[in-house]
């Protein structure tokens, strides 16, 4: 009897191993100890290079105020400054370094659903183009300021990233979901999002990985100022 | 025949070992798998190690502009804050006329590069790409066919056409951007190659110039909408 329990426990243990084993080939080996080392010190990279990068951003955004409470003290000292800080301010406004809200509508992105046949569990990764299409968009009718997950967009914004990593200007990658705000009049805007005609990769998208686009008007929208470098040291204006 | 007990008892003992070796063997396996994959989702959750190495390129770059932006604003600031006369006035004065380049109000010059592309079929689709792929290269001005282009100015597909900022636009595209030249001939020479591998384009070409001459302006629109917090 205690002889057939062992017998039992052995191919218990053996069906166990055999199952750990044919996991473990099935996702691609043992990840080496190094490999995890190498991987964790690139990660570790990134997340200081990420730090950096919100403690430079905030730093810009804390020097952009200073210089504006500085040329208004200035300007209240002078009607000539005044005239000229006034210029300034509605130029800054437009080139996205004010904060502002007003009506408008929110866009959101999201990944696609995972299909039957995904293996990984991964569906379609919302990526850059998805939000310049839905941005292009807002602008193409009337937007007067844009912001993608909390990143002003400007006269001189570009967009870039990998599948599931949208970077905009210097800022770090943004992923899904992604939330386009934008005021302006939101009836036009949301008039054009309900056309069936516009969009036409984003909605393919839509039918064939299941990507999310959802959409609101909404009474008031703040988009925050631009906190990434606005530097054109190559343009002299004619 | 009968074994002698002491026999059997090795035996036992031998099994029993096995069974320990392999349950520890088991528990190592899942061990070290179980804290790989832990490693893993705790950090950047399927993103490859080259995506990572490129993720690293962009944020030193990034980091280098903020850095750059942030000397640039210390040093205003400096300026702004000595109170000598006309200091304000002066600062003032060149961040006007600096904005105004940025959104595009003024004619503006520099070094850049000057693209042509002769094609049928090409689409709002590709110029927007193309406009990008410059931006994304730091371009700081851009013109196509005589039309100033910022961020923010609708590039429409108009049935086999295509307007800028409502202006129709027809092919061959002339694409102006003023920047760091080697930045944007890199960008045009990438594109260039992909073109012309496109069997819409007739020809494609590119050239850096020491000094690009853009005089498209775009027209202020003032707010109606959006107010300043």
């Amino acid at each position: 009897m205690s002889k057939l329990a062992g017998v039992a426990l052995l191919a218990l243990v053996a069906l166990a191993v055999g199952f750990v084993l044919a996991g473990q080939v099935r996702a691609e080996l043992l990840t080496p100890s190094n490999q995890v080392a190498r991987y964790q010190a690139l990660v570790h990279s990134v997340q200081d290079l990420e730090a950096t990068n919100v403690d430079e951003r905030r730093q810009i955004a804390d020097l952009r105020g200073e210089i504006d409470a500085l040329e208004s003290d200035a300007a209240a000292r002078s009607a000539t400054t005044q005239a000229l800080h006034d210029t300034v301010s509605d130029l800054r406004a437009h080139a996205g370094l004010v904060a502002m809200h007003g009506p408008g509508v929110e866009v959101t992105l999201r990944n696609g659903d995972p299909g039957p046949d995904s293996g990984s569990g991964t569906g379609y990764l919302v990526n850059f183009q998805d939000v310049e299409d839905v941005v292009d968009l807002l602008f193409a009718q009337g937007a007067e300021a844009v912001s993608v997950s909390g990143r002003r967009i400007t006269p001189l914004s570009a967009y870039s990233g990998s599948a599931g990593e949208i970077v905009i200007d210097q800022g770090p990658p943004l992923t899904s979901p992604v939330k386009v705000d934008a005021i302006g009049d939101r009836n036009r805007m949301l008039a054009a999002l309900d056309d069936p005609n516009e969009l036409p990769g984003v909605r393919a998208r839509q039918v064939q990985f299941q990507l999310h686009l959802t959409y609101e008007g909404l009474p008031d929208i703040s988009v925050p100022a631009s906190d990434s470098s606005l530097q054109v040291p190559h343009v002299t204006a004619s | 025949m009968s074994l002698r007990p002491e026999s059997r008892r090795t035996r036992v003992r031998i099994r029993g070992l096995s069974v320990w070796l392999i349950a520890l063997l088991v528990a190592l396996v899942a061990t070290i798998q179980i804290r790989s994959q832990a490693e893993v989702e705790r950090s950047l959750v399927g993103v490859d190690a080259t995506s990572l190495a490129f993720l690293i390129d962009d944020l030193h770059s990034a980091n280098d502009a903020l850095a750059s932006q942030k000397t640039d604003l210390t040093n205003l600031r400096t300026t702004l804050q000595s109170g000598q006369s006309g200091a304000a006035d002066q600062a003032l004065s060149e961040e006007a006329q600096r904005l105004r380049a940025i959104d595009g109000y003024v004619g503006v010059q520099g070094p850049g590069v000057v693209m042509e592309v002769d094609a049928s079929g090409l689409t709002a689709l590709d110029l927007e790409d193309a406009l990008n792929n410059f931006m994304a290269a730091r371009a700081e001005a851009i013109d196509v066919n005589g039309h100033r282009v910022v961020t923010g100015v609708a590039v429409e597909q108009d049935g086999g056409g295509i307007k800028i900022g409502g202006a129709s636009v027809s092919l061959p595209w002339t694409i102006s951007a003023i920047g760091d030249p080697q930045k944007l001939a890199e960008v045009a020479d990438l594109m260039t190659q992909q073109l012309r591998a496109d069997r819409r384009v007739r020809s494609v070409g590119y050239r850096i110039e020491t000094e690009v001459v853009i005089s498209s302006v775009i027209s202020e629109r003032p707010f109606v909408y959006a107010v300043p917090s």
